[in-house]
């Protein structure tokens, strides 16, 4: 799911440091925005509009946190719009509900492990493309 | 390109597989939900009742029990209802009001009995607590404006007699929201239509209470705190055209004055 290449260039010091930040936002957004699925994806879009000028290494990981979150986005909003009309429509909790919540809940803590686990590799240095993401990413972040 | 566009099907399908497997659950059974809830909406229902009970004069006559009994019954079999789950409460007041309380207490005042002109406008007025009570209403607005936390503090007998005082007053005197309001009584329409009892008549009691309500509205409750009468008693009108009914009588003839005159 998680593939250790090597980027073509060797980032610089400073570079690390924004390309892991880049992961270390959506974690931040994640703990502040947690009912908010919106928030999260804020905060990613933010950080990678203040660095899509900035050098490949960092535009490139600035692009696979933001298409995480993007997916993720989906997923979160449904849930959360269906929340809300349990709480003040007629709608009642379903076995439906809570399967999806569940499984809605699977898919963020997967993204949360390989948030976390990439932001600590690029932050090393080492470049983390993640399976899908990754190949989506090489095909719009160009050098 | 191809390999990124199989990728993401095979994210989608992995999304939808996962969410299949866990459907497959009865997470309601698993997590006891439905016996919480039942539970909770039990304690609560008895509880009110009582306190409700404990300062009014609730009627006890057999002949009157009977009557209602027969409404209750005709529209409940005719609509699957299980009518065992229904504790009918007739109580005296001069207040034109009917409403369901938790764990389907259905409390009818003997005013708003009187004000009824045939069985028809009565069925009417239950078929729309009992839409209340089958769409789970009454536990959503409590929950809705009083809180989760606060319903289970009293339950546990942790909350002050003001504050069950002040539920039972919201439970009581005001409506639903105007969509929930709306929801009862189509429903309420439905359930006629299929017990063959004419909605037009429940209609004709919204407009007539309505007419009142300009005048001398001090003791119609019912219509007081159910917005637009003449709007509801419209769009009653609306639906039940759709739908040719061959109204039969639920009572015999005289039942009907006869309950009347019970209650006086």
């Amino acid at each position: 799911m998680i593939a250790l290449n090597k980027f073509f260039v060797e980032p610089t010091e400073h570079e690390i440091e924004k390309a892991s930040n880049s992961y270390l936002m959506s974690l931040i957004a994640l703990m502040a925005g947690l009912p908010f699925p919106i928030i999260n994806l804020l905060a990613t879009l933010i950080f990678y509009l203040g660095n899509r000028k900035g050098t490949y290494f960092v535009r490139w990981h600035c692009t696979q946190a933001l298409l995480s979150q993007l997916s993720l986005l989906f997923v979160n909003s449904y849930g959360f719009w269906w929340t809300i009309s349990i709480i003040f429509t007629t709608e009642k909790i379903s076995n439906h509900y809570i399967a999806y919540m569940l499984t809605a809940f699977v898919f963020n803590v997967f993204e949360m492990i390989a948030t976390i686990y990439t932001a600590i590799h690029t932050r090393k240095g080492k470049h983390i493309e993640w399976w899908c993401y990754g190949n989506i990413t090489n095909a719009i972040c160009k050098p | 390109m191809k390999n990124i566009f199989l990728q993401i099907s095979l994210l989608v399908i992995l999304f939808f597989s996962v969410l299949g497997v866990l459907n497959q659950v009865d997470w309601l059974q698993l997590f006891r939900v439905e016996k919480i809830t039942t539970s909770t909406e039990k304690k609560l229902g008895d509880l009110f009742w009582d306190l409700y009970h404990s300062s009014k004069d609730e009627i006890k006559n057999d002949s009157v029990h009977r009557i209602m009994d027969s409404l209750l019954t005709h529209i409940c079999s005719s609509n699957q209802i299980d009518k065992k789950s229904i504790k009918l409460h007739i109580v005296k007041s001069a207040e034109v009001n009917a409403f369901a309380l938790p764990n389907q207490h259905l409390v009818i005042n003997t005013a708003l009995i009187d004000s009824c002109k045939n069985e028809s406008e009565l069925c009417g007025v239950i078929g729309h607590e009992m839409a209340h009570m089958q769409h789970d209403h009454v536990m959503k607005k409590l929950i809705k404006e009083i809180g989760l936390s606060l319903l289970i503090s009293i339950t546990t007998g942790n909350a002050g007699a003001e504050k069950i005082n002040e539920v039972i007053k919201l439970l009581t005197s005001s409506a639903y929201d105007r969509k929930l309001e709306k929801q009862a009584d189509i429903t309420a329409v439905d359930y006629l239509e299929k017990s063959t009892i004419n909605p037009a008549n429940f209609a004709n009691f919204l407009a007539r209470l309505g007419q009142k309500e300009t005048t001398s509205s001090q003791y119609l409750s019912w219509i007081n705190t159910h917005p637009d009468s003449k709007e509801r008693a419209k769009y009653i009108l609306e639906h039940c055209n759709k739908m040719a009914v061959k109204a039969k009588p639920v009572l015999a003839d005289s039942s009907f004055s006869q309950l009347k005159k019970l209650l006086q």
